[in-house]
């Protein structure tokens, strides 16, 4: 061993693989299936994401040659990350989830917020009040309950917490179409956890 | 100037948080909110709406499923090899 060697980079390691390198695939799988799981269950749910990564790592080895050197390997999987997911769920065709809609913020007919400060600021408070393994369940159900184009974003851009033009890269959009997905998922995500934190939802 | 109400400042407020807004609507934006107690708790809680759902989302990859991935990635590798011989 070289002293002073570094982990080859994603790109060697994918362009290796591509070649018919078998460990090298195999490298590209440990370092990011952890990864992987975890956008899987954000976007599908814990039941289906051992699937949707299965499903991944077989799209990833059977399109590697495809792969160019243009786009960074981390945008490329993810990319085939969210794509698996939605067939995931398109293939379940559970009936359509109930809309977050009803949490948007509300105003009056001059624009002002129609909920006084406290209503408002209440979020907060709700993984101090709440027990841990509930509050995980509400915003897995309720994180389903977006509409996919809105979760995909959100969930790329604030729980992966790649950058805006990172994302954009990843959906094939504009960051300035980005923003306004993961904004009215906030939006909607805010209302939810303040209605939950009141004991409302 | 451009004048901002608390429906308006939320229509633009990620743009705001990403610096995508005009100069004049940033300051147009932070006139208001300096005064408006609802926008400042509203945008407290937008801003921690992340962190709360990204924690509660948090989950480990259970360590059999690194196992059977591998093991399954190997097993569809090799139908996938027999099926070119």
């Amino acid at each position: 061993m070289i002293v002073g060697a570094v982990d080859p980079s994603d790109e060697v390691l994918a362009a290796r693989a591509a070649a018919g390198d078998d460990p090298a695939f195999e490298a590209l799988v440990v370092r990011y299936q952890r990864r992987v799981f975890r956008l899987a269950c954000r976007l599908t749910n814990e039941t289906d994401a051992p699937d949707v990564v299965q499903e991944t790592f077989m799209q990833v080895y059977r399109h590697l040659s495809t792969f160019r050197g243009s786009a960074r390997f981390s945008t490329w999987l993810y990319r085939v990350v969210v794509n698996a997911g939605l067939m995931h769920r398109r293939a379940r065709a559970r009936r359509p989830a109930e809309s977050l809609d009803e949490f948007m913020p509300r105003f009056d007919a001059d624009g002002r917020h129609a909920q006084t400060p406290d209503a408002l600021r209440i979020t907060p408070r709700v993984d101090e009040l709440m027990d841990r393994h509930v509050l995980a369940k509400k915003v897995q159900a309720a994180l389903q309950r977006l509409p996919d184009l809105y979760r995909e974003a959100f969930v790329l851009r604030d729980l992966e917490e790649l950058s805006t033009a990172d994302v954009a890269q990843v959906l094939g959009v504009e960051p300035a179409t980005v923003r306004q997905r993961v904004h009215r998922a906030r939006l909607m995500l805010r209302g939810y956890l303040s209605e939950l934190a009141r004991g409302r939802s | 100037m451009t004048a901002i109400v608390c429906m308006s400042g939320v229509e633009v407020l990620m743009e705001y948080m990403e610096g995508a807004v005009a100069p004049d609507v940033r300051a147009a934006i932070e006139a208001h909110v300096a005064g408006c107690a609802r926008c400042e708790a509203f945008i407290a809680s937008y801003r921690e709406t992340p962190r709360i759902v990204r924690e509660a989302t948090s989950v480990e990859m259970p360590a059999d499923l690194e196992a059977s991935l591998l093991a399954a990635i190997r097993a569809a590798r090799g139908s996938a090899r027999r099926r070119d011989e």
